[in-house]
């Protein structure tokens, strides 16, 4: 572990890693909101970000899969748009958050720095 | 999949609505003509979307595993159809297009549902800006990190 990387730091750029890999998939489902036969897709974050974790130095490769229990309409796409705009204003704070704990954690390293200073 | 990648799906949305819109706004602008270039009255047009690949770029940036992942899909207007369903026709014998039993074939285009679906056009082209939006905000905020 080097002196100004801490754990914590490491675990919330997983976590923005994977916030913004499920905003995109989100992004994707609103833009194919009118597309024939076009299925929602998700990824499960939990189980994503544990994985994420356990293998901090592999490329985050979330598998999105297909959501079940959606209604479908004649033309086979499924894509809800309450749920794709709550989903996409959840993500956004949930990265908003992770940004927000990172900027702490580097001023707390950045105070204990500057700390013989005083 | 990174954000701009992001950005990239949802402004291949904004062009896909875009096209729908004109297509919708050409048929209300010729739910009138009783002549086309190709004979007989105009023909109501619709899109059809397709799901796209994300651009060679966007997959180079993600190569590796991630790259053939089945989410990143933006979207594409595959083509532009012709609504077959058949002319309405009216009864107007001083028309110059009538048919020998005063009868003129008038373009299938029903104004009211033209609306409906320009609605929904501006509908998804609005959620789509909200997404680029998102998206926006949230490279914003990497870059507050670095300050």
């Amino acid at each position: 572990m080097s002196l100004v990387e801490t754990p914590l730091m490491k675990s919330l750029a997983r976590y923005l890693d994977v916030t913004a890999y499920r905003q995109g998939v989100v992004a994707a489902n609103i833009a194919n909101i009118d597309t024939p036969g076009y299925r929602t897709n998700d990824i499960n974050f939990k189980q994503e970000l544990d994985k994420a974790l356990q293998a901090p130095d592999a490329p985050v490769t979330p598998s999105p899969q297909q959501v079940p229990g959606l209604l479908e309409r004649p033309d086979g796409n499924n894509v809800n748009l309450d749920r794709e705009g709550l989903l996409l204003a959840q993500t956004q704070l949930h990265f908003a958050t992770g940004v927000a704990l990172l900027r702490s954690e580097l001023k707390r390293i950045s105070m204990a720095i500057q700390e013989d200073k005083a | 999949m990174n954000l701009f990648g992001m950005m990239e799906i949802s402004a291949s949305a904004l062009g896909a609505e875009r096209i729908r819109a004109e297509v919708v706004t050409s048929n209300l602008a010729n739910a009138e003509s009783t002549r086309t270039s190709e004979g007989g009255p105009y023909q109501r047009r619709e899109v059809v979307f397709a799901a796209q690949r994300p651009s060679f770029a966007l997959s180079l940036a993600s190569a590796g595993p991630a790259a053939r992942d089945a989410a990143s899909t933006g979207v594409r207007v595959r083509e532009v159809v012709n609504d077959p369903a058949p002319a309405l026709v009216k009864y107007e014998p001083s028309h110059p297009d009538a048919n020998a039993d005063g009868y003129v074939a008038y373009p299938n285009v029903n104004p009211v549902s033209e609306m409906a679906d320009l609605m929904g056009a501006a509908r998804a082209y609005e959620m789509n800006v909200s997404a680029i939006t998102a998206a926006k905000q949230m490279i914003q905020q990497s870059i507050e990190i670095l300050k």
